[in-house]
């Protein structure tokens, strides 16, 4: 058994580390609080974007030529080079958080063929990923703390990039939904646009009227415009949904934390105080067999002194 | 309602952090390529492409309205409704001059160096933003 005065540093370094874990549950809570504002704020913009595209995309003339038309399908499966762009955080510390995320990616990196490029935002992520010796790409640095639409829009014009020079022929994201307050790691496809793709597919129904209308100034200026809009939106997205997710992981890994801590103080309490019950105890029979003694060795020596003078 | 009311459609405009306006206008006028473009109920429907600068509207209370917009796209529908989806938009009194103008400066700064085409690109698109911001600053606060 552990003696008195261990158990008692353990306790207090027990509940430092609790300081610790529930201030980082309340910084996560407000967090998430605001990040859940912002995420609601981005909605209306995804959904009317794609709308748009979708219009314009259906109304196209059919001589119109424009990269984000292209479906690089004519490139074998094997051959095509793909980008991944993986939204990790930067701290660990959020349970499963990281590691679902990274999980995910490294299945569908190893089922997808050897042209790859990764992408990494997040410290950990770039860390995980460098250790393996799977090469990221260096000059893609960004932090997933506090999301805001300069980072999205610099990170957009980043991945833009390689698409217009066609190093990479098609973009996937993985990144964290949460719904409620659980969390899901998600792989979507993030360039060439698969609906635009569908509708392209899906020849009009004979007989039927196409409207038409203006598109000013070109049908392929507006989607070079509006298609990195809804790239910048979708990353803005991906961004602001991994930052909820990551607070609510950590939240949660801080409140099990809490409980854990609560439940190991108290039983180290209930181990202090048998402890020290116990020392109480030997103290005092020690005190009342010393007094005995020393009771017993007076009578013995009054006993004495009796024998003698009589 | 009389003969000579002012005839209104719907009008919404949407950025990524949030919907800017979402009611019933007289006007907008939006910054297109080659100059501004007005846009009044009943227009036909068509769908245009808008570049970095000033949207005004016109709410049917006759007041105009100021937004600072990056690029987009505007579209009006048959149904007398318009929708403007840009990446960002602020009111001019929101901006912060000092900021805009430091982003002017550093981006003057980057376009004099020697760069790839890459950051050139970069860097004209945020002088193109730092420039409609401080116009948009000087010209609407007072």
């Amino acid at each position: 058994m552990a003696n008195i005065k261990e158990i008692k540093d353990r306790i207090s370094s027990v509940s430092d580390t609790m300081k610790i874990t529930n201030a980082m549950y309340l910084i996560s809570s407000t967090k998430l609080r605001k990040a859940k504002k912002m995420l609601l704020d981005t909605e209306p913009f995804f959904f009317s974007t794609k709308a748009m595209i979708e219009r314009v995309v259906s109304h196209l003339p059919a001589e119109t030529e424009n990269i984000f038309l292209e479906t690089r399908t004519d490139i074998p499966e094997r051959e095509r080079r793909r980008g991944y762009i993986i939204f990790t955080d930067d701290k660990g510390m959020a349970g499963a958080y990281n590691h679902n995320v990274l999980k995910l990616a490294e299945e569908h990196i190893r089922a997808d063929g050897d042209k790859w490029k990764l992408f990494v935002i997040g410290e950990l992520g770039r860390f995980h990923f460098t250790s393996r010796n799977m090469p990221i790409e260096e000059s893609f640095l960004f932090t997933s703390q506090n999301p805001t639409l300069h980072r999205a829009r610099k990170i957009a014009a980043e991945i833009l990039e390689y698409y217009y020079d066609r190093k990479i022929d098609e973009f996937y994201i993985v990144y964290t939904t949460i719904h409620g307050s659980t969390c899901e790691a998600r792989f979507e496809k993030l360039l060439p646009l698969d609906f635009i793709a569908q509708i392209r597919a899906e020849a009009p129904p004979e007989g039927m009227m196409l409207e038409e209308f203006l598109m000013e100034p070109s049908p392929s200026a507006i989607l070079d415009n509006i298609v990195p809009n809804y790239i910048t939106g979708f990353i803005y997205g991906a961004l602001v949904e991994s930052f909820c997710s990551v607070q609510n992981s950590r939240m949660q890994a801080m409140d099990a934390a809490n409980k854990n801590a609560e439940k190991m103080i108290s039983e180290l309490k209930k181990n202090y105080n048998r402890q020290r019950q116990a020392q109480i105890t030997q103290e005092i029979t020690e005190v009342v067999s010393g007094a005995k003694a020393l009771k017993r060795s007076k009578e013995a020596k009054v006993r004495k002194s009796e024998r003698t003078s009589t | 309602m009389s003969e000579d009311a002012v005839k209104t459609f719907h009008l919404q405009v949407i950025s990524v952090n949030g919907i800017f306006y979402d009611d019933e206008a007289i006007e907008i006028i939006v910054p297109c390529d080659d100059g501004e473009l007005a846009i009044l109920a009943g227009h036909e429907e068509m769908i245009l492409a808008i570049y970095e600068g000033i949207i005004k509207i016109k709410n049917p209370k006759g007041e105009w309205i100021i937004g600072v917009v990056s690029i987009g796209s505007v579209q009006v529908t048959v149904e007398n409704k318009c929708v403007v989806i840009v990446n960002t938009v602020e009111r001019p009194e929101d901006i912060d001059k000092r900021r805009a103008q430091e982003a002017y400066e550093f981006a003057m700064e980057h376009l004099m160096q020697k760069q790839s085409i890459k950051e050139f690109k970069k860097s004209q698109a945020g002088l193109a933003r730092a420039l409609t911001r401080l116009k948009a600053v000087s010209k609407y606060n007072n």
